[in-house]
């Protein structure tokens, strides 16, 4: 039984910030027999009862109104849990987490004030630079449209140093203190990653944000809970972790991707055109990519650090119940936080 | 025939060139779906299965012999497939033949829904069946949004009360795609005479002449001198009022026989004996008709708890819409019951397993929950409670703590 005073929300998880990689890809949820509904039913489940033990979000989703965008859900939801907790009932001096929202450039440029002002309680914005992903001021372009047709490849270039930025602080963590006002804040890293979906083919950055957030999470030791039966960058990687010893999967590998997102070609290439600021190239995240899905194959448990058994990873890597995923992902999370139960 | 206690899971089939299909099967998800977690699961079956050709077939029902099970929810026991049939389908020689064999499948229930008048043309066991036929169909080539609302109410009209009936019937289930039918679900109509009459009476023709369902109506089916409280007790105990309609008049209140009828109404039944570990309890649901005038006041009436409610003044088409809710509420406090069946095999010992959102009033009907100390757990369905409604729940019993189904299952 739980000690009276955290009954049903405990600061277990304050400092904790549990990342979605979720994206709702419709032929591949209806060929799998479940649509938005039941991916929305899913992200808010966990997320829920993760709010009420003090855990932030972190959803890299764009602020359009549009189909499959979950950022307005996970608001609504922070939102109605805030308001539950303002009342002062025996467990509410318990503070629930918020959202954190990662914007790489040139993406934030079409956030108004006026979007942020509203959901300022409930959603913290980073803005992550160029400055922060290592260009000089030299290479440095203005906001989305205010640059020529001629620097179509530098934008091309940037735009994906600035996402992998983005997708680096936002595992590591950062601080968005004010010291001229004597104001600390810190954001937390990435404590355990969710993959669920995910586009494999015509995104903007070196590689699939999915893909390139699994590396940092299997770098960094941080727990990842990959749902490989719902199709996108989760199956791949899925097909991946469960290969053969010596055994390819062609879509985590450069030259696929090379072939089918023409993107990433380009900025293989202006890699040795324009000075990068940051050591690797699309061609050395794939490759990197390609090691750590092997290394992780061999043990599961260690590998993933999320709490379940070598079992329960295969089983989460496979099930196309998403139910059973759900159950795994909560399993996993209690288990491996020492959090009392996940109670909604 | 199989006897058993129905956990439904429900999967909705419809062909992948169907115009209509998708937008049918996201209104059927979200109206049996109507909370957190309430309600039975809800899968599709549209597009072909991962490794399937372009025109392949979706993935299997469980049940069924091409393969696997592994969309079947642990707690589930029966599938109830709702086909939407329309000339896609009917011209598509698979999937007429995909059809003709899931009609033979012995845990499945269908429930057809015919799109347009080729639906009839299916082949074997469906073609027998009482197609469920949404009113306004087939709709044309690019119909008004108003058009297409009447049609999928309509549909969800219908499936409710097939799904309702199919549900009561716990223990008399026939399986294998033949169809359901069975005693006549009652609904209890309670009113004041004073200034209650019209809606209760518009409900009660309602009823009678748009529904198969029978309606309990004072004014005429109460034997003279038989006590009230005696009938509805009669009712419950054998299972046959289903469900109560309170019209909120503005009088409604402070008629003794009025707040009488809903108290023992809104007052939950233990399912179980002494000699089980887990209680099991049961609570017949109540659907408010707020028919209060815009001049005066009215007392609050605790009694209700978090009965929902609905506007009479303010619905279109209202009876249908009271009444199709009502029984959408009827079928998820069965399915609930069902499932409290299973929940209650996971429950400690000393649980209290309930089959309805809990509130103040009605948790403290329990006995136990009355008590001081002796810490338990009541198990409620769904996925959760608000916060602030586990709040008000903690304060009011500090000894009780609140758990959903989904959190003893999972």
């Amino acid at each position: 039984m739980n000690t009276p005073n955290t009954k049903y929300r405990s600061n277990q998880s304050v400092d904790r910030l549990i990342a979605f990689s979720i994206s709702y890809q419709r032929e591949n949820l209806l060929a799998r027999g479940v649509g938005l509904e039941h991916l929305r039913e899913f992200m808010l489940g966990i997320a829920r009862p993760l709010l009420r033990q003090g855990a932030s979000l972190a959803y890299g989703g764009s602020w359009a109104q549009m189909e499959g965008n979950f950022t307005y859900d996970l608001l609504e939801l922070i939102k109605a849990e805030q308001e539950d907790n303002s009342i002062q009932g025996p467990d509410t001096s318990f503070p629930i987490g918020s959202l954190y929202n990662h914007v790489a450039w040139p993406y934030y440029d079409s956030i108004t004030p006026e979007i942020e002002a509203q959901w300022v309680n409930c959603c913290r914005i980073i803005r992550v630079t160029q400055e922060e992903a290592g260009f000089r001021e030299d290479e440095i372009l203005g906001p989305a449209g205010s640059d020529s047709d001629s620097n179509s490849d530098r934008i091309v270039f940037n735009r994906a140093y600035v996402l992998s930025a983005m997708r680096r602080i936002m595992s590591e963590g950062c601080d968005l203190s004010l010291p001229a006002l004597g104001h600390q804040a810190f954001v937390p890293g990435v404590a355990a990653r969710i993959v669920i979906g995910g586009k494999v083919d015509g995104y903007a950055g070196m590689m699939p944000g999915f893909f390139e957030e699994t590396l940092h999470a299997l770098r960094r030791g941080i727990p990842l809970y990959i749902l490989g039966g719902f199709g996108g960058g989760g199956e791949v990687l899925a097909k991946g972790l469960l290969a053969d010893a010596g055994a390819t999967v062609p879509e985590l590998g450069f030259d696929h991707h090379r072939r089918e997102t023409p993107d990433v070609a380009c900025i293989n290439e202006l890699c040795g055109k324009f000075r990068k600021p940051a050591g690797f190239t699309p061609e050395s995240l794939f490759d990197e990519l390609g090691s750590a899905i092997d290394n992780a194959a061999a043990n599961f448990p260690r590998s993933l650090s999320n709490g379940l058994s070598e079992d329960e990873n295969r089983l989460l890597l496979t099930t196309s119940d998403i139910n059973e995923a759900r159950r795994l992902v909560r399993m996993g999370l209690n288990q491996n936080f020492n959090m009392s139960r996940l109670a909604e | 025939m199989t006897a058993t206690t129905p956990i439904p899971e429900v999967y909705i089939l419809w062909h992948s060139d169907c115009q209509l299909g998708e937008l049918f099967a996201k209104r059927i998800h979200a109206w049996l779906r109507p909370g957190n977690g309430l309600g039975p699961e809800v899968f599709y079956r549209c597009l072909p299965a991962p490794g399937e050709t372009e025109r392949g077939l979706p993935l299997p029902i469980p049940g069924e012999s091409r393969g696997t099970s592994r969309f079947a929810h642990s707690s589930t026991n029966l599938q109830i497939l709702i086909p939407l049939i329309d000339a896609n389908l009917i011209a598509d020689s698979l999937w007429r033949e995909w059809l003709k064999k899931l009609a033979d499948v012995e845990s499945l229930i269908a429930l057809p829904v015919a799109l347009d008048a080729t639906a009839y043309n299916v082949a074997g066991g469906l073609r027998s069946l009482n197609f469920l036929r949404p009113a306004g169909l087939p709709l044309a080539a690019d119909p008004k949004p108003e058009m297409l609302e009447a049609a999928v109410r309509s549909m969800l009209k219908q499936l409710t009360e097939s799904l309702c009936r199919l549900m009561l019937h716990r223990g008399q289930v026939q399986t294998g795609g033949t169809d359901m039918a069975g005693p006549k679900l009652k609904i209890f109509l309670s009113h004041a005479k004073v200034d209650g009459v019209e809606p209760a009476r518009r409900l009660r023709d309602y009823i009678y002449s748009k529904t198969q369902l029978a309606a309990f109506f004072d004014e005429n089916d109460i034997a003279y001198g038989r006590s009230f409280a005696e009938i509805i007790e009669t009712d419950l105990a054998a299972h046959e009022t289903a469900a109560m309609i309170a019209v909120r008049s503005s009088m409604y209140a402070s008629r003794p026989w009025c707040r009488r009828e809903l108290s023992l109404f809104r007052r939950p039944r233990r399912l179980t004996d002494d000699s089980e570990l887990v209680q099991r309890w049961q609570l017949h649901p109540t659907l408010v008709v707020d028919a209060l005038t815009a001049d005066g006041e009215t007392l609050g009436i605790p009694e209700l708890g978090n009965a929902p409610c609905l506007r009479w003044e303010s619905l279109p088409d209202r009876e249908e819409v009271v009444i199709t809710s009502l029984l959408r509420d009827v079928m998820l406090a069965s399915f609930h019951t069902a499932l409290g069946s299973a929940a209650a095999k996971h429950a400690t010992a000393g649980s209290v397993v309930i089959n309805w959102l809990p509130d103040p009033l009605s948790i403290m009907h329990i006995p136990e929950a009355r008590q001081v100390g002796g810490d338990f757990e009541v198990v409620y369905p769904g996925r959760g409670l608000s916060g602030v409604e586990l709040d008000i729940l903690w304060e009011t019993f500090p000894h009780i703590t609140f758990r959903s189904f989904d959190d003893i299952l999972s």
